[in-house]
């Protein structure tokens, strides 16, 4: 009985991580190149329940639930005509990369700038870099040409956080690079609304199995034993 | 716990930010020679859930608003008919001296002449280098060629306005007043090669009201929707409180 209780809880647990994913993605409505990520959910390994005294079985139980897999939606979205000549856009499959202090690092985040020395930058100052791993030169008028900038393909993309991924380069992909365009946000508000009401609610429906285990278990511990059946 | 309670609050923060980068860029739809600011996102940091959730459910803490810096696009040419007006062309800037002494940079191209005879802005720095006119000279004899070669009438040049550039104007500096002031992001000033002056016209503000009203919108929308998830979080940490009756 009480293994119900920590069961219920369980799905709490696992629907808190929901909402702060669901959370996360809301916050991130606006950023260029965001990629909407979804909490997927595992069963706990089922346990076979049997009668202690006849040995005969019950059936199985299963012991909650748990957050197994964040998983992030990588496919291209719509593109945003900005007018801006180092605002950059991938037109399909491919990340930019940029060459960070801790190494080369992918990004889908267009939103470019001019560094000193004349070549392309991201916000924060890393190197954009072409096909040849080489930093791209901008041009004489301060522009960028589509074709200097690398795209490049990504086998295990991770989120690293500042519109960053890690992952590995797998030589180039099939994008194309825009100017004057920014790749926007893979939230889908609407869809990320929904999917938030449903998990609120499920947590809801995980509380009321708490309350209605702790009912009972209350009644067992006062009503059981009474004799004149008044609680 | 509940760490969506802070996310969605840097995701409102962030589109804040943006709001009144595009309230400063409406307010100044009619300021000469304005470029409107590039605002960006980042998502922010991720951390493991642990509490038995697999390795790779992640906690995102929001999202942050940076400034790239602003759009160099061309405003649009407005006829002013004053000889002393003039407005740039192409990436450059009116180099001019400010009180303290130091040098800055404006696209503000209506200039006037001080008791001295000299070139000024209509705030009355200096333009560098210096250029002066002959005393009593009427402002519809003085000509201002598109390389900024000032004559008056048909005497001999007296000079140029020159025309400066930076390597990275995102890393230009604003002082206001229409003025910018190079920095180490920007890089030291340099001859604009492909920049050009004409005479009798100022260059408008490149805010583009349109663009800015969606953008403010986009950002309201934005900002509530953050608001929205806050509220739900809210009402979790209500329903666990109640747990325990």
């Amino acid at each position: 009985m009480e293994r119900g209780l920590y069961i219920a809880a369980s799905g709490m647990i696992a629907e808190q991580m929901r909402q702060d994913q669901i959370a996360n993605d809301l916050a991130n409505a606006s950023t260029p190149g965001y990629k909407a990520d979804r909490v997927t959910q595992k069963s706990f390994a089922d346990l076979l329940v049997s009668n202690s005294a006849t040995g005969q079985v019950v059936g199985p139980l299963n012991m909650g639930v748990g957050a197994d897999k964040m998983v992030t939606d990588v496919s291209p979205q719509a593109l945003r005509d900005t007018g801006e000549p180092l605002d950059l856009a991938i037109a399909g499959e491919g990340f930019f990369a940029v060459q960070t202090a801790q190494g080369v690092r992918y990004t889908r985040n267009g939103q470019f700038g001019a560094s000193t020395q004349g070549t392309l930058i991201d916000a924060a100052g890393n190197a954009v870099l072409g096909q040849n791993g080489q930093p791209v030169k901008l041009g004489a008028q301060g522009g960028v040409d589509a074709h200097a900038v690398g795209v490049f393909a990504l086998t295990g993309p991770a989120k690293q956080g500042d519109n960053l991924f890690t992952g590995t380069a797998a030589g180039a992909a099939t994008g194309t690079v825009r100017t004057g365009a920014l790749e926007g946000s893979g939230v889908d508000p609407a869809r990320t609304m929904v999917d938030m009401i449903a998990s609120f609610r499920a947590f809801e429906a995980g509380q009321k199995a708490i309350q209605t285990i702790d009912d009972s278990l209350h009644r067992t511990a006062t009503q059981v034993a009474s004799v004149s059946g008044s609680a | 716990m509940l760490e969506g309670l802070y996310s969605a609050a840097a995701g409102m923060a962030a589109q804040q930010e943006r709001i009144d980068g595009v309230a400063n860029d409406l307010a100044n739809t009619s300021t000469t020679g304005y470029k409107h600011v590039r605002i960006g996102f980042r998502d922010l940091l991720y951390s493991a859930q642990g509490n038995g959730a697999g390795p790779t459910v992640m906690a995102g803490s929001g999202a942050a608003a940076e400034l790239i810096g602003r759009s160099q696009g061309q405003g649009p040419m407005q006829d002013t008919g004053q000889p002393l007006d003039v407005a740039i062309q192409g990436p450059g800037w009116i180099q001019v001296k400010r009180e303290d002494g130091s040098l800055a940079l404006t696209r503000d191209g209506s200039l006037r002449l001080d008791a001295e005879g000299r070139l000024t802005t209509k705030d009355g720095l200096l333009v560098q280098p210096p250029i002066k006119v002959p005393a009593g000279t009427s402002p519809q004899d003085i000509s201002i060629a598109a390389d900024g070669t000032v004559r008056v009438g048909t005497a001999p040049p007296l000079g140029a306005i020159k025309l400066v550039t930076v390597p990275a104007p995102d890393g230009l500096q604003a002082l206001g007043g229409n003025l910018y002031a190079a920095s180490t992001a920007s890089g030291a000033p340099m001859d604009a090669a492909d920049a050009t002056l004409t005479q009798g016209k100022l260059e408008g503000s490149n805010v583009d009201v349109g663009d800015a009203m969606v953008e403010m919108i986009d950002a309201q929308r934005s900002f509530q929707l953050a608001s929205k998830a806050i509220q739900m979080q809210d009402q979790m940490l209500e329903i666990a409180n109640q747990v325990k009756r």
